[in-house]
C-alpha cells in the first residue's frame, strides 16, 4: 500500500520529500506531546509530529505540490488507534481550494476504502443535528446540561472546547456511518489554518475525515501569517503553561520563512495505519503494524 | 494519600471517585488528533461490586484509595462471622457475613485468604483462586458417561453448590475455580 500511495502521487506530479524527522525546535501544539531526546553533549532534539513546519519551510523557498510518506512520534499515545510512531501522509497542494483537497483526498482514501461515497457538512450542521446544539453559541453550562440529559459523563469543570471534544468524541464518533468529512470548525480549534468571518462567527478553514467515526486525516487552508502565525505560538504556548505541560521553544526559522512568503496553499495529513486497519478490517492498530509498540 | 494521574490507570488499582473506593478495570484512551485528549474509565465498587464509567481529561489526577491487602487464614466460622488470623502478626480478626457476602461459600478452615481494609476496616475476602474440597452430597452417578459434559449438582463441605461430572461420587475431592464456580477437575 506504501507503493499505492506513492504511485497516487506521481500521477499527480507531487514530489516527494523527506524532512527531519529529529529537529532543534518542536511543533507546538496544546494537545500533542512531543518526545524530547537528550544528546550526550547536553543539546536537546526534538523528534517531529508531524512534518508540517519542514514542509512550510522548503515551500517557501520553492513553492510546488510536495508530499512526504513520514513516520511521526507523540507521546502518550496508546491504545487501539494510536501507536506512539505512526505513519503520515501528509502533503501540500498550490493555490489548491480547501473543497479540491478534500475531494482529493477523498480519493486517497478509495485506494484503500473501495466504493465509499463521501457525505460533507459543516462543524456547526454537525452538532445541530446530532446534539441539538449550535457550537457557536453555546456555553460550558448548556453542554454540561445537555450531557447530564443523555447521560454521558463529565465535569462541571470543563470549557466550552473541552466539552465540543467530548461530544465529539463520545457521542458523535460513535453514531457516525461511512466516509463524512466535517468542514468549518470554531476558530478555537483553528491550529494552523486560516480563519474567516462567516456571518457573526469566526470559523476555520479546515476539515477532518472520519470513516465510521474514526479519524482519517485533517485538512487546512494554510495559514499564511507570520503575525498571526507568532500570536498562534504564543496563545498555545499560554495554554501549555496552564495545563502544567512542558515548555517547548519556538521555532523561529519558521516564522522567518513565514515572513518571506508561504504561498497560498492547502495541505492535509491522513493517517496511513488507520487507513490500512480499515482495509483489512483490523480491529487494533498493532495488527497493521509490523511491530506495535507493546510489541517491542 | 498519594495521587495518580489517567495515564498510569491500570488495571487493579484502586482510586477514590466522589469519596468511595474503586478498583480500575478498563481504561480506554480517547483522541481526536488536534484536540483533547480523553480517557475512559471503567470502574468497580470495592464492595458493592457496581461499575461504572467515567471520562476524565488525560492528565487528571485522583486520588489512591486507602485499601490494603492482607494474607490470612480461616481458624474457624461461627453464627455470625468468620474469624481470621493474619499470617505475618498472627493477630485474629472477626469479619461478619455481612462483610464476606456471596464468598461465605468458599471458607474452609486453615485455608489463605486475601482481606481487603478499606481506611482500617475489612471490606472483602478473596479466596484462592482455585481450591480443592470434598463433595459432602450429590446423586449417585450413572454409568457409561465419561465424557464430563453432562453435569450434575453437587454440594462441598464448604456449602458451595457445584455443577460436577455425572463420574464424580461423595467423597471425592475435586478443584473448583472460585472466580466462576465452575468444577475444574477431579483431584
Amino acid at each position: 500500500m506504501l507503493a499505492c500511495v506513492r504511485q497516487f502521487f506521481t500521477k499527480r506530479g507531487v514530489l516527494e520529500v523527506d524532512t527531519p524527522l529529529l529537529s532543534k525546535t518542536a511543533p507546538i501544539d496544546t494537545h500533542i506531546e512531543v518526545m524530547a531526546v537528550h544528546f550526550a553533549d547536553g543539546q536537546t532534539g526534538y523528534l517531529h509530529t508531524s512534518p508540517e513546519y519542514a514542509i512550510k519551510r522548503l515551500l517557501t523557498v520553492c513553492p510546488i505540490d510536495l508530499y512526504q510518506l513520514s513516520h511521526v512520534f507523540r507521546e502518550g499515545e496508546v491504545g487501539p488507534l494510536h501507536n506512539p510512531e505512526f505513519t503520515m501522509i501528509e502533503w501540500y497542494r498550490m493555490g489548491f481550494s480547501l473543497k479540491k483537497l478534500l475531494h482529493e483526498t477523498v480519493e486517497l482514501i478509495q485506494l484503500f476504502l473501495e466504493n465509499v461515497e463521501c457525505q460533507e457538512i459543516t462543524y456547526r450542521d454537525l452538532f445541530l443535528t446530532y446534539v441539538g446544539i449550535d457550537p457557536f453559541a453555546t456555553s460550558a453550562e448548556e453542554l454540561h446540561k445537555k450531557a447530564k440529559t443523555l447521560k454521558l459523563e463529565g465535569s462541571p469543570d470543563w470549557d466550552v472546547d473541552t466539552w465540543l471534544y467530548f461530544f465529539m468524541s463520545f457521542f458523535i464518533e460513535p453514531k457516525m456511518e461511512g466516509l463524512i468529512a466535517v468542514h468549518s470548525f470554531p476558530s478555537t480549534q483553528a491550529a494552523l489554518s486560516r480563519v474567516r468571518k462567516e456571518g457573526p462567527y469566526a470559523v476555520a478553514d479546515r476539515f477532518e475525515i472520519f470513516y465510521s467515526g474514526i479519524e482519517l486525516a485533517n485538512g487546512f487552508h494554510e495559514l499564511t501569517d507570520s503575525e498571526e502565525q507568532r500570536c498562534r505560538f504564543e496563545e498555545t504556548k499560554a495554554k501549555r503553561e496552564k495545563l502544567n505541560k512542558p515548555l517547548l521553544p519556538i521555532d523561529e526559522k519558521f516564522l522567518q520563512a513565514l515572513k518571506i512568503g508561504l504561498p497560498d496553499c492547502c495541505g492535509v495529513a491522513a493517517g496511513f495505519d488507520r487507513l490500512l486497519m480499515l482495509k483489512e478490517k483490523a480491529g487494533s492498530i498493532k495488527d497493521v503494524l509490523p511491530l506495535s509498540w507493546t510489541d517491542l | 494519600m498519594a495521587q495518580v494521574s489517567t495515564n498510569e490507570f491500570r488495571a487493579g488499582i484502586k482510586v477514590e471517585v466522589e469519596g468511595q473506593p474503586y478498583t480500575i478495570v478498563s481504561n480506554e484512551f480517547v483522541k481526536p488528533g488536534k484536540g483533547q485528549p480523553f480517557n475512559r474509565v471503567k470502574l468497580k465498587h470495592l464492595m458493592t461490586g457496581r461499575v461504572i464509567e467515567r471520562t476524565f481529561k488525560s492528565g487528571d489526577r485522583l486520588e489512591l484509595s486507602d485499601v490494603v491487602e492482607t494474607k490470612v487464614r480461616l481458624l474457624y466460622t461461627d453464627q455470625d462471622g468468620a474469624s481470621f488470623m493474619d499470617d505475618n502478626t498472627f493477630d485474629q480478626l472477626h469479619v461478619s457475613f455481612d462483610i464476606i457476602g456471596d464468598q461465605k461459600q468458599w471458607l474452609l478452615e486453615e485455608v489463605s485468604y486475601t482481606l481487603i481494609f478499606y481506611k482500617g476496616a475489612p471490606v472483602e475476602v478473596i479466596p484462592p483462586t482455585f481450591m480443592e474440597m470434598n463433595i459432602t452430597e450429590t446423586a449417585p452417578g450413572v454409568r457409561g458417561d465419561t465424557s464430563g459434559r453432562v453435569l450434575k449438582p453437587a454440594t462441598t463441605e464448604s456449602g458451595a453448590k457445584v455443577p460436577v461430572p455425572i463420574f464424580v461420587e461423595e467423597g471425592d475431592r475435586i478443584k473448583v475455580d472460585t472466580r466462576t464456580g465452575e468444577y475444574v477437575s477431579r483431584v
